[in-house]
C-alpha cells in the first residue's frame, strides 16, 4: 500500500479539478466529491500506516523511511525526480491534515450551507488539504516548495474568500505577501543546497550533510534561510502579523489553517531538515530564540485581546513558538508530539468559536458569558480544548506542554534556564489566556441579548466532538505502554530508545501548579468576580496599551511600506516608465511590427516569385558555403 | 544482396499498405450516407497495426536490403508516431469530411498511403529510399491540399503546392546526383566514410548539398524555401493544413535528422553554422511576418515556419541531447498543433470563419474551445507545465551546450515575440466581446469526436509539460538506435545523455 500513498494528496487534487471544471453543472456534487476524496484519503492512511508498521523493522532507527520516487525529468546530469517519503513524521502530518480536512469539511457542510459560492469554497478546501498532504509526503525540496507555494495561494484565496468585504481582501493579501516574504529565504536555501549537491532530493543532502560535504557556514546558511520560509508560514516573528488577520476568512478555513494546514508547515518544514539545526548550533540558536520571543510576544497579546477568533489566533502564535522551541531545543519528539495535540485542540476551539458566533452572531467576548445554558456541548468542547491547550492534566496538551518543557530543560548551557523560564511563564500564559477565554464566554451570567442564541446542529457538534476527545485522550500517546510501543518519541526515531518516555516529575509538577494558578486566578477573575480586572490593567496602563496595540509591530511595517518602500517603488516606476517602456520595449516592439509589415510583402502570391525566391535561397546557401570554407 | 532478407520486419508496412487498399475497395461498398464507417476504419485499422509493432519491433535491429532500409528503435519512433498523426488526422477530419468535402473513401485512403510514406522516410537507409518516399508523401499531400474541389482557394493551394514542390524535387534530385558523383554512393554510412576520406569539401560536393539542403528546406518550410507554405495552409482544408503542419514537417525531421546525423556528420564543422544560420533566419522571419496576419490559418502558417526554426536547432547541434530534444520537441509541437488546429477546425465546422476577430467572445460562445486554443498556443510560445516549455528546454538547452549560445538567445526572442500573436488570439477569445449581430452571440457546438480529439490532444499538451520522462525514455532509445549506426563521428558527449 505504501507505494499507492501519492494517492492520498492525488484523490482531493482530482476533487478539485472536478469541482472547478463540472461544479456549476452538478453543483449538488461538489461537497460529496470533496468530502468523499478526503475520506477516502482519510482511510488510505491508515492502510498505509498499516503497511508501514508491518514493513519498517523496529528497532532499527536508520530503517524507518521509505522513499519512492520516479523520475520525473531529465537534462542533460540533472535529473529530477518526483516522489514520496514516508516515516513517522509524514505518517503523523498524513493523518492529522486527512482527519482535520475531514472533519472540518463535515462541518462545513451546514456552516457554510447559504453561502453562493459554496461549490468554490469546497474546491480551494480541497485542493488545499491536497496541497499539504503533498508537501508532507515530498521526497525533495522542489516538490516540496510546489506544494509549499499552493498551500501559499489556497491560503490566499480562502482567507479571502468574502473578497467583496474589503479587510477580508486586504487580510488575504497581507497573508500571502508576508509569507512570500520569507518564501524567498526558502528558494535561496534550497537553491543553495542544489548548488551545493547538485540534487533536490533530500535522501541525497542528508546524505551529503552526514558525510560532511558540506561546509559549516553552507549549512548554517542553508538551515537560517529555509527557516525564513518556515517562520513566514508558521506566522513566527517578525512575520507573525498576518495570522491574526486571516481570522477574515470563514472559520471553518480559520480552523484548518491553524490546526492542521498551513501554519504547521513551517514547523513540519523544520523537523523535516532537522539534520540541518542538529549540525548548526547558530541555526538552533536563532529557531530558539525567534521562539522566544514569539512566544512570549503573542502569549501577552492574546491576554488583552477581546475578540474570540482573535485570542485563538494569538495562542497558535504561542503554541507554534512552543514548537520551535522545542525543535530549536532539539527534540523533533517534542515539537511533533504538540504539533499533533495542538492540532486537535485548535480545530475543537476554531469549530467551537464558529459554533458560538454561528448561534449567538457575536464575535466580542465581553458580549458573552453564561452561553454554556444554550449551548451545552459546544461549552463542554471548547471547555476541554481550553484546558487542554491551556496546559491542565490530564488532558493531551498538559503532556505535549510537558514534553516541550523538558525538551528546553534539556538545552545545554549557558542558555537552559532562560529558555526554561520562557517555557515555564509562557506556559502560565498559556493557561491565564485560556481560562479567561472559555469563562468569560462560557460560564458566568448569560446576558439578555444572547437569550436567544441556538445550539448547532448534529453536523458541526459531531466533527467538534471527535477533535475534542481526540484531544482530550491524546496525552496517551507519551506514555511506555509495550515494548513495541515506548511513548512518542519512541515512534517518532523508529525504535530509538533514547527518545522513549523519560518524564521529569520536577519539571511536570512544576508545570501543572502553574497552570491550576492560572486557570485559578482567572477563576477568581472571570467568574467568582473577586479579583478586578480593571485595577491590575490600570496600574499597567503603558505595557496594557502597548500589547493591546500589538507592540506596533504593524504601525512600523505600514510605516516601512507607505514611507520607504513605496516611496523607491514610485522612483523604480519613473526609471521603468521612461527608459525601460518607451525606449526598451516599444522601440524593439514597433520596430518587430514594422517589419513584419514589410516583409510580408514578399508573399506576393505568384509562382514564380516563389520559385525564384528558392534559387536565389540556394544560391545563398552556396555562396555563404563558398564564402565559409 | 544477402540473400536471407528478413521480409518479415516490413509487416508494419504491408499491414498499412493494405488497410490503405481495404479503405479503396470498401469505398465501392458503403453507402454515401454511411461513409463514416471508412474512418472509423481507418482508424481502428492503424491502431491496431501500432499495437502490432511496437510488441513486434521493440528491440529488432536490423538493415535491409544493404542498407537500404532500416529497421531501428528510432524508425519504429517514428513509425508510432506517424500512426498516431495519422489516426489524429483521421478522426480530428471524421465532421468536416462530412461537411465540406465529396470522395471521403479515397480522403481517408490516402492519408493512410501518406502515412506509410512518413514510415518509410523515417526507415530510409539511403537517398534515393529517402527521395521515393518523400515524393510518395508529396503526393499523397498534394492530393489532399485541393480535396475541396469547389473551393477556389482549395485549389490554388494544390496547384502551387505541386508546382513549387516538383520545382524542389528537381533540386533534390539533381543534388542527390551530385553527391552520387562526388561520393560515389548514395547509401548514408558509406556517404559518412567517403566524406571522412575526402578531407575536404570541393565545388561539386558543395553545390550537391547546397541543392539538398535547399530540397529539404523546402520540405521543412524553412527560410527562404517557405513560401508556399502560408498560401498552401490557408487554402488546403482544415485538418489537410494540421496534417501537413505536423505529419510533414515529423516525416521531414526524421529523415534530415539521420542525413545529417549519419551521413554528413563528417563534415559536421562546414554545415554546422549555415544550418544554425537557417534556423534563426526562420524563427526569427516566421515569427515577426506571424505578427501582422489577420487570418487565423496564416498565423498558424507563419508560426509553424517560426517553429521549424527551432526545430533546426536541434540539427545545428548535432549532439545526443539534441537529437532527443528534436525528437520531443516533435512529440509535443505534433500534440499542441493537433489541439489548436482542430479546435480552429470546430470553430470553422461551424461558423465557416477563421479570421482573427471572429474569434472574439469565444471564451462565452465555447468555453471548451477557447480553452484548448490557450492551452496549446501557450504550449506554442513555451510556457512552463505545457509541452512546449519543456521541449523548448531541451533544444535550447542542447544548443548552448554545443556553444551555440546566441542561437539559443534568438530563439528566446522568437518565442517572445510568438507569445505577441498568441496573445492576440487569446486576447480576442477573452477579453473581447462577441459581436451582436450575425449569430455571434450563438454557442458553438462541437461534436462529440472531436471534442474527444482536441481534448486527448490538450491533455497530452498538458502531461507532456507536466511529466515527459516516460516519452524521452523512448526517445533516448531512438537517439541511441540513431547514433548507432552513425559511423564517423566527431568527438561528442557519451551518447544516450
Amino acid at each position: 500500500m505504501m507505494e499507492l500513498a501519492w494517492l492520498i494528496p492525488s484523490l482531493p487534487a482530482i476533487a478539485f479539478a472536478f469541482m472547478v471544471t463540472l461544479g456549476k453543472r452538478l453543483p449538488n456534487w461538489s461537497a460529496i466529491a470533496a468530502t468523499g476524496s478526503i475520506a477516502v484519503s482519510f482511510a488510505l492512511f491508515f492502510f498505509v500506516f498499516a503497511d508501514w508498521l508491518g514493513a519498517k523493522s523496529f528497532p532499527h532507527p536508520e530503517n524507518y523511511t521509505f522513499v519512492y520516487s520516479i523520475d520525473w525529468l531529465r537534462a542533460g546530469d540533472a535529473i529530477l525526480t518526483w516522489g514520496m517519503w514516508i516515516d513517522p513524521i509524514s505518517l503523523t502530518m498524513l493523518g492529522l491534515v486527512t482527519a482535520a480536512a475531514l472533519g472540518i469539511q463535515v462541518y462545513s457542510w451546514s456552516y457554510m450551507a447559504h453561502e453562493p459560492r459554496f461549490t468554490w469554497f469546497f474546491a480551494v478546501h480541497s485542493l488545499f488539504a491536497a496541497s499539504m498532504l503533498a508537501l508532507v509526503m515530498a521526497d525533495n525540496l522542489l516538490l516540496l516548495y510546489i506544494a509549499w507555494e499552493l498551500v501559499g495561494i489556497c491560503s490566499y484565496l480562502l482567507i479571502g474568500f468574502f473578497y467583496d468585504r474589503r479587510s477580508a481582501a486586504e487580510a488575504a493579501k497581507k497573508a500571502f505577501i508576508t509569507t512570500r516574504v520569507g518564501d524567498v529565504g526558502l528558494l535561496i536555501g534550497i537553491l543553495l543546497l542544489f548548488v551545493e549537491t547538485g540534487t533536490f532530493e533530500l535522501s541525497t543532502i542528508f546524505a551529503a550533510l552526514a558525510a560532511g560535504d558540506l561546509s559549516e557556514g553552507i549549512v548554517t546558511g542553508a538551515a537560517v534561510l529555509m527557516l525564513l520560509g518556515a517562520i513566514g508560514k508558521s506566522a513566527q516573528f517578525p512575520f507573525h502579523v498576518w495570522l491574526p488577520d486571516a481570522m477574515e476568512g470563514p472559520t471553518p478555513v480559520s480552523a484548518l489553517v491553524h490546526s492542521a494546514t498551513m501554519v504547521v508547515a513551517g514547523v513540519y518544514l523544520v523537523a523535516r531538515i532537522f539534520p540541518f539545526f542538529e549540525a548548526s548550533d547558530t541555526a538552533s540558536l536563532v529557531l530558539l530564540s525567534l521562539g522566544a520571543v514569539t512566544a512570549m510576544g503573542a502569549a501577552a497579546m492574546a491576554l488583552v485581546m477581546t475578540d474570540i477568533k482573535r485570542v485563538l489566533a494569538y495562542s497558535t502564535l504561542t503554541d507554534l513558538a512552543f514548537m520551535m522551541l522545542a525543535l530549536g531545543a532539539g527534540s523533533v519528539t517534542a515539537g511533533m508530539f504538540h504539533l499533533l495535540l495542538h492540532g486537535f485542540a485548535k480545530a475543537t476551539l476554531f469549530l467551537g468559536a464558529g459554533s458560538v458566533s454561528h448561534g449567538s452572531d457575536k464575535t466580542d467576548i465581553r458580549d458573552m458569558g453564561g452561553l454554556r445554558r444554550v449551548m451545552p456541548w459546544t461549552a463542554l468542547a471548547f471547555g476541554i480544548g481550553a484546558l487542554s491547550l491551556g496546559g491542565l492534566p490530564p488532558f493531551g496538551g498538559f503532556f505535549s506542554k510537558d514534553e516541550v518543557t523538558l525538551a528546553v530543560f534539556l538545552i545545554e548551557e549557558p542558555y537552559r534556564w532562560i529558555f526554561l523560564t520562557v517555557a515555564l511563564t509562557v506556559g502560565f500564559m498559556k493557561a491565564l489566556y485560556m481560562g479567561r477565554l472559555f469563562f468569560s464566554v462560557f460560564l458566568g451570567r448569560l446576558k439578555p441579548e444572547n437569550e436567544h442564541a441556538h445550539e448547532a446542529g448534529p453536523a458541526m457538534l459531531a466533527p467538534m466532538l471527535v477533535f475534542t476527545t481526540l484531544g482530550a485522550v491524546g496525552g496517551l500517546l507519551a506514555f511506555n505502554w509495550t515494548d513495541g510501543y515506548q511513548g512518542f518519541g519512541y515512534f517518532v526515531f523508529a525504535g530509538d530508545h533514547q527518545e522513549a518516555f523519560h518524564p521529569n516529575w520536577w519539571i511536570a509538577a512544576a508545570s501543572a501548579a502553574l497552570a491550576v494558578a492560572g486557570f485559578g486566578i482567572t477563576w477568581l477573575a472571570y467568574v467568582t468576580g473577586s479579583l478586578r480586572t480593571d485595577s491590575i490593567i490600570a496600574k499597567v496602563r503603558p505595557v496594557h496599551t502597548l500589547v493591546a496595540n500589538k507592540f506596533y509591530v504593524d504601525e512600523v511595517y505600514q510605516w516601512g511600506i507607505d514611507q520607504v518602500m513605496l516611496r523607491a517603488g514610485n522612483a523604480v516606476a519613473w526609471v521603468d516608465r521612461a527608459f525601460v517602456n518607451d525606449i526598451g520595449v516599444n522601440g524593439p516592439g514597433i520596430v518587430t511590427e514594422k517589419s513584419g509589415t514589410k516583409l510580408r510583402l514578399l508573399q506576393s502570391g505568384k509562382i514564380y516569385n516563389y520559385a525564384l525566391g528558392m534559387v536565389l535561397g540556394f544560391l545563398a546557401v552556396a555562396v555563404a558555403w563558398w564564402w565559409a570554407l | 544482396m544477402t540473400p536471407d532478407v528478413r521480409f518479415e520486419l516490413l509487416w508494419p508496412e504491408f499491414l498499412v499498405a493494405g488497410l490503405a487498399f481495404l479503405v479503396f475497395t470498401l469505398d465501392f461498398f458503403v453507402r454515401p450516407a454511411r461513409k463514416e464507417v471508412l474512418a472509423w476504419v481507418s482508424a481502428a485499422g492503424l491502431a491496431v497495426i501500432i499495437a502490432f509493432t511496437v510488441p513486434f519491433l521493440l528491440n529488432e535491429h536490423d538493415s535491409l536490403f544493404d542498407g537500404l532500409y532500416r529497421v531501428d528503435s528510432y524508425a519504429l519512433f517514428f513509425k508510432v508516431l506517424s500512426m498516431g498523426i495519422g489516426i489524429a488526422v483521421i478522426l480530428g477530419s471524421l465532421h468536416f469530411v462530412d461537411r465540406r468535402l465529396t470522395h471521403p473513401g479515397e480522403y481517408y485512403a490516402i492519408i493512410i498511403v501518406s502515412v506509410l510514406a512518413m514510415m518509410m522516410m523515417a526507415a530510409s537507409g539511403e537517398l534515393l529510399t529517402a527521395y521515393l518516399s518523400l515524393e510518395l508523401l508529396s503526393f499523397c499531400l498534394y492530393i489532399l491540399s485541393g480535396f475541396a474541389l469547389q473551393d477556389r482557394r482549395s485549389n490554388e493551394a494544390s496547384v502551387k503546392y505541386v508546382l513549387l514542390g516538383a520545382f524542389s524535387s528537381g533540386l533534390l534530385l539533381y543534388g542527390i546526383v551530385l553527391l552520387y558523383g562526388a561520393l560515389g554512393t548514395t547509401h548514408f554510412a558509406g556517404m559518412a566514410a567517403a566524406l571522412e576520406g575526402t578531407g575536404g569539401v570541393d565545388g561539386r560536393l558543395l553545390v550537391g548539398l547546397a541543392l539538398v539542403v535547399a530540397g529539404l528546406g523546402f520540405k521543412l518550410a524553412a527560410v527562404p524555401f517557405h513560401m508556399w507554405a502560408p498560401d498552401v495552409y490557408q487554402g488546403a482544408p482544415m485538418p489537410i493544413t494540421a496534417y501537413i503542419a505536423v505529419g510533414s514537417k515529423a516525416a521531414a525531421f526524421a529523415l534530415a535528422l539521420r542525413l545529417f546525423y549519419e551521413a554528413l556528420a563528417p563534415a559536421y564543422d562546414e554545415w554546422q553554422l549555415l544550418i544554425a544560420g537557417m534556423a534563426a533566419l526562420t524563427m526569427i522571419f516566421g515569427n515577426v511576418v506571424a505578427i501582422v496576419q489577420t487570418n487565423v490559418k496564416r498565423m498558424l502558417a507563419y508560426s509553424s515556419v517560426g517553429q521549424v526554426g527551432f526545430l533546426l536547432m536541434g540539427i545545428a547541434a548535432l549532439s545526443p541531447l539534441a537529437s532527443n530534444a528534436l525528437m520531443v520537441h516533435l512529440v509535443g509541437y505534433s500534440v499542441t498543433n493537433f489541439a489548436v488546429f482542430f479546435a480552429i477546425t470546430a470553430f470553422y465546422n461551424a461558423t465557416g470563419k477563421d479570421d482573427i476577430p471572429d474569434f472574439a467572445g469565444l471564451a462565452g460562445r465555447a468555453p471548451f474551445l477557447a480553452a484548448a486554443i490557450t492551452v496549446g498556443l501557450f504550449s506554442l510560445a513555451g510556457l512552463p507545465f505545457l509541452a512546449g516549455f519543456v521541449t523548448k528546454f531541451y533544444l535550447f538547452s542542447a544548443a548552448a551546450a554545443e556553444g551555440l549560445l546566441w542561437l539559443a538567445g534568438v530563439a528566446m526572442v522568437a518565442s517572445l515575440i510568438s507569445l505577441y500573436y498568441y496573445l492576440q488570439l487569446i486576447r480576442q477569445m477573452y477579453i473581447e466581446r462577441a459581436p451582436e449581430d450575425e449569430g455571434g452571440s450563438v454557442t458553438v457546438a462541437t461534436p462529440g469526436v472531436l471534442a474527444a480529439v482536441i481534448g486527448a490532444m490538450a491533455l497530452g499538451t498538458v502531461l507532456l509539460g507536466v511529466y515527459p520522462e516516460p516519452v524521452l525514455a523512448t526517445i533516448r532509445e531512438a537517439t541511441a538506435a540513431l547514433l548507432d549506426t552513425g559511423s564517423a563521428w566527431p568527438t561528442l558527449g557519451s551518447a544516450g545523455q
